[in-house]
């Protein structure tokens, strides 16, 4: 392993941990939308990097290309949902909407 | 080409179709789009038997096929005869979501339903199509996606918010799961499910490796989140009580079992089998039945009991993965086909109390025997078939996953499964004497029985309950003489 590889896996964990911390531990709407986006852009290093050694670049680069697509369709799709709980409650905090027993 | 390339490809031309048709329809032609996507999803079944028997005729037990446009397009997709019959429930659940939704969607609301449906069953089919583990995790997205805005269609708030929270947990189910899909990858350098089957046989019972029980790890409690399972349970109430019930039908009677327990058992089976996975999804299985049928015994929303019900349901599906072997991965394949027919009933009944009485709460109700005869009785069946009272469709099924238990050597799991079915009868009992036995409250002197295309929802699904039930002891025959158990 070079000193390369080791950066790269370990800039993988680390997004990968800020992104569930974002998730876990935030109140506000678009910062959990951002930690969703940080942990999924910490995916595709992994599978990158997958391909580097494998030396599959180009199968890793389509599968790259098609999770950056589901990626965008996912944010969107929450934004619009934001948008709309913003609209309800007047409010991007989660602790405010507390409708469902959950 | 024969007969069966064409069924299969059918599988998903016949989705993207009606998705371009749905698109291209005018607001003032939205009852054209209903017809056609009944015929579409009644085509998917009558393809769906039809490919059965000619698997039959044929001798085998799958199919490879592809887009026949370039040679690198060619067998890209297996059609299983498991798959068959869960192509059979999608295009039911379907049919039924449609009944629904013909009476219960808002009327602007009716087209952009027509267009997400289609785009959900095109998702869930080719789930059971699928040939490698990325694809898996693309269809899972599709399915995934379809289902937050048919819930938020409505954009009630507590559509949104549980449309939120659903979301929210399937990104992070999306993420361990492209996290395992990336570990498997770094290791084998290949995704696809014959090169994988291949690696775990030459691995024998132990991989010796982190980094695989790793990715095995992430990858099961990515779908255990689809699937609904306890750790991870906490959407699913919520989703299935404030989406519009045509969409609550979708959600439980098909969407989880597609993306969570039928993806389940295709990587069971690329994992190679392992004692250590069968087990804890045994354990995870057992706590599943407990805390779902627990949960449903105090709540006190018609929708949200039937959702706590899907919730123990999916324990024994998990069981029977579990379980493993021929007689447990039938099993399973059953229940998941007769929890489709009996839970659509009841969330169509659901849906027939809720056009009627406008409230789900059950305190409010009671003695809707004698003005909705109808509904009353489907959900008895349904609920006796839920239960697992011989000799409806629900107890042949448990039954096998119980038998399954005992050869695979979860003794105490099975008899554990047993007992816990009586959870099962105790909150339906509750239901049932809350909702149509009892007095009638004087709010409801003027309620009536549902019609039109509800009732014959009902109806229809209960025969398919009691044929099937009745009819399953020579289904068991035939399955035996023809060498498969």
């Amino acid at each position: 392993m070079s000193a390369f590889e080791i950066a790269v896996l370990a800039t993988g964990f680390l997004l990968i941990l800020a992104g569930c911390f974002c998730l876990m531990r935030t109140y506000h709407i678009i910062k959990i939308i951002i930690g969703i986006e940080i942990a999924m852009k910490a995916v595709t290093l992994f599978i990158a990097y997958a391909g580097h050694i494998n030396g599959e670049m180009g199968l890793a680069q389509s599968f790259i290309i098609t999770i950056i697509v589901v990626e965008v369709v996912i944010a969107v799709v929450l934004s619009g949902i934001s948008l709309n709980l913003y609209k309800k409650y007047k409010s991007m905090d989660l602790r405010n909407i507390r409708k469902l027993k959950g | 080409m024969n007969a069966l390339s064409y069924i299969s490809i059918s599988f998903l031309i016949i989705p993207l179709m009606a998705l371009f048709i749905c698109i291209l329809l005018k607001r003032s032609r939205q009852n054209l789009g209903f017809y056609l996507m009944g015929l579409f999803t009644l085509t998917q079944m009558g393809f769906a038997l039809h490919g059965l028997v000619l698997f039959n005729n044929l001798k085998i037990s799958e199919f490879l096929f592809g887009l026949p446009i370039t040679e690198s397009l060619t067998d890209i997709f297996t059609l299983k005869s498991v798959s068959l019959v869960i192509l059979f429930c999608i295009g039911l659940v379907a049919l039924v979501s449609l009944l629904i939704a013909n009476k219960t969607m808002p009327e602007d609301k009716k087209l952009s339903y027509l267009r997400l449906l289609s785009t959900l069953i095109l998702g869930m089919n080719g789930i059971v199509l699928i040939n490698d583990l990325f694809t898996m995790y693309l269809f899972i997205e599709i399915i995934g996606i379809s289902s937050f805005v048919l819930i938020s269609t409505t954009k009630t708030q507590e559509g949104l918010e549980s449309a939120f929270i659903y979301l929210v947990m399937s990104a992070l189910a999306s993420i361990l799961i492209l996290t395992g899909i990336a570990f498997i990858f770094m290791r084998t350098g290949n995704v696809e499910f014959s090169y994988l089957i291949e690696v775990a046989k030459t691995q024998g019972n132990a991989p010796q490796n982190a980094l695989t029980y790793l990715s095995y790890i992430l990858i099961i409690s990515g779908l255990l989140i689809k699937t609904g399972a306890v750790p991870f349970h906490s959407w699913l109430p919520d989703a299935h009580q404030s989406a519009d019930t045509s969409v609550s039908v979708l959600l439980s009677g098909i969407v989880i079992k597609a993306a969570g327990v039928y993806c389940l058992i295709t990587v069971t089976e690329i994992f190679g089998n392992l004692y250590v996975i069968r087990l804890s999804l045994a354990i995870i299985g057992i706590i599943t039945i407990a805390i779902g049928a627990l949960f449903a015994l105090h709540q006190n929303h018609f929708k949200r009991i039937l959702a706590y019900s899907s919730v123990s349901q999916m324990g024994y599906m998990l069981l029977g993965i579990s379980a493993g072997g021929v007689l447990g991965l039938i099993g399973t394949v059953f229940h998941i086909f007769n929890h489709a027919v009996f839970k659509s009933t009841l969330f169509t009944n659901a849906a027939a109390i809720h056009e009627e009485t406008h409230t789900l709460e059950i305190d409010k109700m009671g003695g809707l025997q004698k003005q909705m005869p109808i509904t009353a009785t489907t959900s008895l069946i349904a609920f006796l078939s839920t239960a697992g009272i011989p000799p409806l469709s629900g107890f042949w099924s448990k039954l096998l996953i119980i038998i399954a238990l005992w050869n695979a050597g979860f003794i105490g799991f099975g008899i554990t499964a047993l007992v816990l079915s009586i959870f099962t009868a105790a909150y339906f009992l509750r239901l049932q004497m809350n909702v149509f036995f009892g007095q009638t409250p004087e709010s409801m002197k003027n309620v009536h029985e549902v019609g039109g295309s509800i009732k014959f929802a009902e109806v229809f699904l209960t025969i398919i309950t009691v044929a099937v039930g009745l009819g399953f002891p020579f289904i068991l025959l035939y399955l035996e003489a023809s060498g498969i158990l």
